[in-house]
């Protein structure tokens, strides 16, 4: 039953320290912890649970397997500009450009295959490079199966968060333990439900995209997002 | 594994990367002030990099200096993790600069401000070809003799506001030897970047280690 190739790969590419700039995103525990809406732990677990709930499961996770199961480019890019249409929010756009392009220049350097043939494309297509797109480029070029995409686009996004958290004050490294575990618990019952194939990607997060919109005009400001 | 991934030769990297490094407060982004002038009259096409700590202060700055076109300069935010982004994960500043070259393909020199630390930042090799790290006077002359990774294994050392010196009880001349003892002698130089003293010698390093011109 268990895959230890498989594990081991989850383990390198799920690492915090896989060096994709993970760490300067906040997607929204920042602002809402700069506006007085996120302070302590059961706050954090709430909004970690919006996260995964209300964006990257009918969002992201649908974006990843559109891009996954993509038979070539073009069809990868289509998945990319739907990612772009269906994020209204400038930050979001850019925050998710930026994190998918240094992702992808990441496996560039390591010689994927697809992840240098897409980065061409990317040069002459400023909207193209959407996080969960790129995490389905790379997962692909790394020989990691979609199961395993699924586990890594949605456990990267929580460490981000909670590890965020810590930086920012708002919990201690324990109670960041025990986010985890129970951010754990949410992804598995999400997973266990497999979305149709032709459902379009949506979200609701609007305090997020409130919090991460604001962004700019903040003068004090440690993450991109 | 499916597949194995090779590591293939970096796209051809068309503009130099040099990093500048050091406490917070000790200059860097008077140097990179003064440096933008000093370079721009030696007729080199330049952009700008910060990794601003908490605000987009260093950026602002740099842009409303009227010194350099303010499209040219890019802010990165560091997520509370100044070392992260210019050591162990530097794929954020890696594609600023790759994206300042495309953005201006005659560029041949990026300037790459680091946040501010301690003593303990070093720049990964793979975003700079050399890094500098700048130190000040007013920090005390015991500075170079504590030997952090910064001070001792950064290409070039700069000590900054050597003005200071009378005022904070520095002996310039027993910092610089000491600098340069636990250096093994490797190049430390010393500046002014209020009234622009010994800029032109950091321009003549970058220029011969890094541009190999002269
Ligand atoms: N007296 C003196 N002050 C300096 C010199 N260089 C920088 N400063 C001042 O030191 C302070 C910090 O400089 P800054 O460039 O912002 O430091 P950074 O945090 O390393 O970028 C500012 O108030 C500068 O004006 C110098 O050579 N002499
Ligand atoms: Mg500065």
């Amino acid at each position: 039953m268990f895959d230890t190739e498989a594990a081991l790969a989850l383990l390198q590419y799920g690492d915090s320290a896989y060096p994709a700039g993970g760490f300067a995103f906040s997607w929204g525990v920042e602002g809402l912890s700069a506006d007085d809406l996120l302070s302590g732990q059961v706050d954090l677990d709430d909004l970690v649970f919006e996260h995964l709930a209300f964006r990257w499961n009918t969002m992201d996770r649908i974006l990843l397997r559109r891009a996954f199961i993509a038979a070539d480019l073009d069809a990868i890019a289509a998945a990319d500009r739907t990612a772009e249409a269906a994020t209204p929010s400038a930050q979001m756009r850019d925050g998710s450009h930026r994190a998918g392009r240094a992702l992808l220049g990441v496996s560039v350097r390591l010689g994927g295959s697809l992840a240098i043939a897409y980065r061409a494309m990317l040069s002459a297509d400023a909207r193209l490079g959407h996080l969960p797109v790129v995490q389905a480029i790379v997962y692909r070029d790394a020989g990691i199966g979609f199961e395993a995409a699924q586990l890594l686009s949605g456990w990267t996004l929580v460490t981000g968060l909670v590890s965020a958290a810590v930086r920012l004050g708002v919990i201690g490294h324990i109670e960041a333990q025990q986010s985890l575990a129970t951010a754990r618990h949410v992804l598995e019952a999400l997973l266990a439900e497999t979305p149709d194939s032709d459902v379009q990607p949506s979200s609701f997060t609007p305090l997020i995209d409130i919090a991460v919109s604001r962004g700019p005009s903040r003068h004090v400001r440690m993450f991109s997002t | 594994m499916k597949q194995m991934l090779t590591p293939t030769k970096p796209a051809r990297i068309s503009a130099a990367r040099v990093g500048i490094g050091g406490p917070v407060g000790s200059g860097k982004t008077a140097l990179v002030e003064r440096l933008i002038p000093a370079l721009m009259a030696r007729g080199i096409d330049i952009a700008v990099i910060t990794n601003d700590l908490v605000t987009a202060e260093d950026a602002e700055r740099i842009r409303r200096s009227g010194l350099i076109d303010p499209a040219r300069v890019s802010a990165v935010e560091a997520g509370a993790c100044p070392h992260t982004v210019i050591r162990e994960d530097p794929t954020l500043n890696i594609e600023a600069a790759d994206e300042l070259e495309r953005r201006f393909p005659g560029v041949e020199l990026i300037l790459l401000e680091s946040g501010g630390d301690n003593l303990a930042s070093t720049f990964s090799r793979d975003l700079t070809d050399f890094w500098m790290f700048v130190i000040d006077v007013g920090g005390g002359d015991d500075i170079p003799r504590k030997r952090g990774p910064g001070v001792i294994r950064s290409d070039v050392l700069v000590i900054n506001k050597t003005d200071l010196a009378p005022y904070v009880g520095v002996d310039l001349d027993r910092m610089h030897r000491e600098a340069l003892a636990v250096r093994d002698n490797r190049p430390v130089l010393m500046t002014n970047c209020r009234r622009g003293e010994g800029i032109e010698a950091v321009v003549d390093i970058i220029e011969r280690e890094v541009l190999f011109r002269a």
